[in-house]
């Protein structure tokens, strides 16, 4: 317990450090925050496709359900002085924390909530449903209205509650929700990409980590072996959703407006390519395939300029899919991590 | 509570129109090593599956440890203290011997709320039953609190789960081949360790589905010998599936012949082997085959 | 109850369109246990071929009965053609692998093909512009039935309230009856669907092919041993359903008049959920499913809000999967242990 928490101490005053260093970038700091929340994404996602075994492409979903929850929380609390005294940059940290908090929540919720009846039926129902969520979600937040400012004044008279419930449905529909308190500083975006590796790294080495790896193995056998299947699926799909909806939130905070189709399919088969092309089951290989897929179009931008890298990315990375099963269908890294290289053993077989 | 660990009584499985297995009755008992056997498609383990939860009996009832079990999930089922092998091997290729058991030996952790307790949940009427699922919900995500944060006696019970795998490689004789993984393992070592994972769930009933298959003649025997140990050992029921008639004459104690799903005969192997039904059933084998 | 009947035959007429697509989806499921992501996008790539045919064909084949037949038919040829490619290149190499790597190389294919249609590629060649690929905008499929209405009801109208008639108003007779439209349009492509459903019912159950298919079906290993030439049955139910999809994509076309890349991933998957709703792998459940989904959604929009058309899919799926896992036709499959 002391251990985790001076390593979560040293990692996030490390992450403020060089928020604070780099802080003259906008540049850099944009694009360290894009691949974060990549990676944040794919170690999530990992979690479910790769160790557990499940397939689901519905990861843009839950990253939606963070975004708005966490924009709705952070843009309420903004107008409050949480902290009397201290330096805007800590309070403004702090209201991203708490809409992290709940973004993450919201999304671990839903992600409960579909995994229950969806992980109980064994193949490919789950990508089915976890798409479906995704549509259902987009819908849903199609079907509320926009913030119009006369009336927003008006609510705010009200009253907290009447603010709240007024955010909740008035989310911008297509459009998308604009005026979103500007938080995400790069730091933050990295020290959660230290909790999610970390998290997913200590879960590995536990119980939990082998009867999840157990499921993926074998799931007949895993369940005639005391594994509670459906319950282990779902705690896993619930902790992964947990880590879209901060990474949605996260990404929400440094957007100047979202909007639904952000959050839709596309946006979940990007992440089940990350993973694919690290190796299914890799922590470290989604997390250099992340920031490798991330940063191409940059790549790609600066070497042909003036082409259109952003429409020719998406059928590219269909391709990718299609070229990386046919060839290397383990990926990058296979099942294997980049910290198992020195200590790996060996036995002739 | 009788002091039968297994009971099935007079157990039907239906497919559509098929009777796969017919009015299946069996008890085991701590100590005990009886035989299922039968020719090939005689319902063995359909009969298997049906005790493990992977298929509810269309009628008749199983009950394990005293609890009536029929609609329960097969991890239910283990925790109840029934553990099995499979006949086509399934183990968790990619994960190492030792990984293997320790998977298995994971249901015996929960310190949260006491074994007793959850047990008498478990058997207990539907919502007693509603009620230990929240429990073990609760503890199951408090757990998971506790291998992330690596708080609470955690390292020392990993120490003991990996402790304990160990000692069941060792009884099984795979002490060498612990770090390797599954998939690598000879074939020998994979039924093996197959048994000492299913060991690792504590079970006081164990079912071996075809231990032997694929083993040589001197494999085979030393087997047996091993599984008679086991059962002292561990003071286990055993029930075991065998194709191979010598080979589960000279170890059973009791034989139940099945054949096309129906029970054909029971008792003693000289009983058995006596019995005009039984050589019928396999001589039109082997005349057909 | 006018406004009822109306969304029923609207409902119908879009419900046998879905059904094209998801016998695809539940055909192919059943002989390789594969969702098919691509399918859609075959539909979709049909829906453009028979742009181009009646674009080729030129203004004086529009609206013959000709013209359509040659639409279709060329729109059959190629789909045929791209299914069979995608399963011959794509998914045979995988047959043997874990099922995740099909689906994920079903998924990346679904991509390409969606994204790809939407680039801008008209390079020049003799010197005339050639759309090699059409880009993303919507572009306005030709007549190539002339869309009349083929019956028109006048069922009487329900009477106003008392309070709601204006005495001092003149009584308009127009206002006594409610119309309801079938389309000519509405009507072919309900008979089209009907004829090639029919059709691919006595395939599967009368012929020997369709034997074959349903060998493969329940287990394309012992199929192969009892001399099945499996490679072929599966190449031709690829072909098979692509060519449904391609009618299915020309019928959208001509109901809906725009077609645009992304047509296949929306109408794919509502069809693909049909036949999970109908029992996948079950013929006459596809069909079912498709149009029952259809009606849901008709109803919805007719009655509740157009806005959450699309959501009326999914919401369908997740109830049918917690009451009825297997479909409202399939059977519970016993996995071997």
């Amino acid at each position: 317990m002391l251990r985790t928490t001076s390593t979560l101490v040293v990692a996030g005053a490390a992450c403020a450090l060089a928020s604070w260093l780099f802080a003259s970038s906008q540049f850099f700091a944009l694009q360290a925050s894009l691949v974060g929340v990549a990676v944040i994404l794919a170690v999530s996602l990992n979690l479910i496709n790769g160790i557990t075994g499940q397939f689901s492409i519905g990861h843009g979903g839950f990253m939606g359900v963070g975004a708005y929850v966490g924009v709705v929380t952070s843009s309420l609390l903004t107008q409050f002085q949480l902290l009397p005294g201290a330096p805007q940059v800590v309070s403004d940290q702090l209201v991203l924390l708490i809409a992290l908090a709940t973004g993450g929540l919201a999304a671990g919720t839903m992600g409960f909530l579909v995994g229950l009846p969806s992980l109980r039926l064994k193949g490919d129902y789950l990508a089915i449903v976890t798409l479906g969520f995704g549509e259902i979600i987009r819908v849903a937040i199609q079907n509320t209205k926009e913030i119009a400012s006369d009336e927003l004044k008006l609510v705010q008279a009200q009253g907290i509650g009447a603010e709240l419930a007024y955010r909740v449905t008035h989310l911008g529909r297509a459009t998308g929700l604009s005026q979103i308190p500007q938080l995400t500083s790069f730091g933050m975006v990295w020290f959660w990409v230290f909790v999610v590796v970390m998290v997913t790294r200590r879960i590995l080495g536990s119980p939990h980590g082998r009867a999840l790896l157990a499921i993926r193995e074998d799931e007949v056998a895993a369940e005639a072996m005391g594994v509670d299947t459906t319950g282990y699926k779902v705690r896993a799909f619930a902790v992964a959703s947990f880590f879209a909806g901060v990474a949605g939130a996260l990404f929400a905070h440094f957007q100047a407006i979202i909007t639904p189709a952000q959050f839709d399919f596309v946006k979940s088969t990007e992440i089940v390519v990350f993973i694919v092309a690290g190796g299914l089951g890799s922590t470290s290989g989604a997390v250099v395939s992340a920031m490798a897929l991330t940063l191409l179009p940059e790549v790609m931008r600066s070497l042909f300029g003036g082409f259109n890298v952003e429409q020719i990315r998406k059928p590219l990375f269909g391709l990718l899919l299609v070229v990386i099963m046919l060839t290397r269908p383990q990926g990058l890294f296979g099942t294997h991590e980049l910290w198992d290289l020195g200590k790996r053993k060996k036995r002739p077989a | 509570m009788s002091d039968a660990q297994l009971e099935v009584k007079q157990a039907t499985m239906r497919f559509g129109g098929l009777k796969a297995l017919s009015e299946f009755s069996l008890t085991v008992k701590r100590g005990d090593l009886l035989g299922l056997i039968g020719p090939n498609g005689a319902g063995k383990t359909t009969a298997f599956n049906v005790l493990t939860g992977v298929y509810a009996p269309t009628t008749g009832d199983v009950l394990v440890s005293g609890t009536r079990v029929n609609g329960r999930r097969p991890h239910e089922i283990n925790r109840l203290g029934l553990a099995r092998t499979f006949q086509n091997i399934r183990l968790f290729k990619e994960l190492t011997a030792l990984d293997n058991v320790k998977v298995a030996v994971l249901a015996n952790t929960r310190p949260l709320f006491s074994r007793e307790l959850m047990g008498r949940l478990r058997r207990g009427t539907g919502a007693q039953r509603a009620g230990a699922k929240v429990l073990g919900a609760l503890d199951n995500y408090r757990d998971w609190w506790r291998a992330i944060l690596g708080t609470g006696g955690f390292h020392q019970e990993e120490a003991d789960v990996t402790a304990r795998a160990g000692q069941l490689l060792e009884v099984m004789g795979l002490s060498a081949r612990a770090d390797e993984l599954a998939k690598n393992l000879p074939y020998g070592d994979q039924r093996r360790l197959e048994i000492a994972r299913a060991l690792g769930t504590n079970p006081q009933v164990l079912l071996l589905d075809e231990p032997a298959a694929g083993m040589n003649t001197r494999e085979k025997a030393d087997l047996m010998v091993l599984i008679r140990a086991l059962r002292d050992k561990f003071s286990l029921g055993i029930l075991l599936i065998e194709h191979d008639m010598k080979l589960v004459m000279g170890i059973c104690e009791r034989i139940t012949v099945l054949d096309h799903g129906e029970t054909i005969a029971v008792g003693t192997p000289a009983e058995v082997r006596a019995n005009p039904k039984v050589i019928e059933a396999y001589l039109g084998e082997a005349a057909h085959a | 109850m006018a406004g009822l009947l109306q969304h029923l035959i609207n409902g119908l007429a879009e419900g046998t369109i879905y059904a094209l697509v998801a016998l695809g989806y539940t055909m192919v499921y059943g002989v390789l246990k594969l969702i098919n992501f691509a399918h859609g996008d075959v539909m979709m790539v049909g829906a453009y071929v028979g742009y181009a045919a009646a674009f080729v064909l030129g203004d004086g084949a529009l609206g013959s009965l000709w013209g359509a037949v040659l639409v279709f038919l060329v729109s059959i040829l190629f789909c045929g053609l791209l299914g069979w490619l995608v399963e011959r290149f794509a998914y045979r190499p995988l047959r043997e692998k874990p099922r995740l790597t099909a689906l994920i190389t079903a998924i990346g294919i679904s991509f390409t093909l969606s994204y790809g249609f939407q680039l801008k590629v008209q390079p020049e060649i003799a010197g005339k512009k050639v759309t090699l690929l059409p880009g993303a905008d919507p572009r306005t499929f030709p007549e190539i039935i002339t869309p009349a209405e083929w019956v028109t009801l006048h069922v009487p109208a329900p009477a106003p309230a008392p309070d709601e008639v204006d005495p001092a108003a003149p009584h308009d007779a127009a206002d006594d009856f409610v119309e309801i439209i079938i389309w000519n349009w509405q009507v072919i492509s309900f008979v089209i669907a009907l004829a090639l459903m029919g059709g691919l019912q006595v395939l599967v159950f009368r012929t020997k092919f369709g034997r074959a298919m349903r060998a493969v079906s329940h287990d394309h290993r012992v199929a192969a041993l009892l001399g099945i030439p499996v490679d072929r049955v599966i190449a031709l139910t690829f072909m098979l359903g692509s060519a449904l999809a391609a009618c299915a994509g020309i019928l959208y076309a001509i109901k809906d008049t725009l077609i645009q890349p992304m047509l296949g991933v929306q109408l794919g998957l509502k069809a693909f959920v049909a036949a999970v709703i109908g029992g996948i792998g079950n013929v006459q459940g596809a069909v079912l499913g498709a149009v029952a989904l259809a009606l849901c959604e008709e109803l919805v929009v007719g009655y509740a809000s157009s806005s959450w058309r699309d959501a009326v899919a999914f919401g369908f799926l997740i109830v049918v999967l917690l009451l009825r896992p297997q479909g409202l036709l399939g059977r519970v499959q016993a996995e071997k242990v």
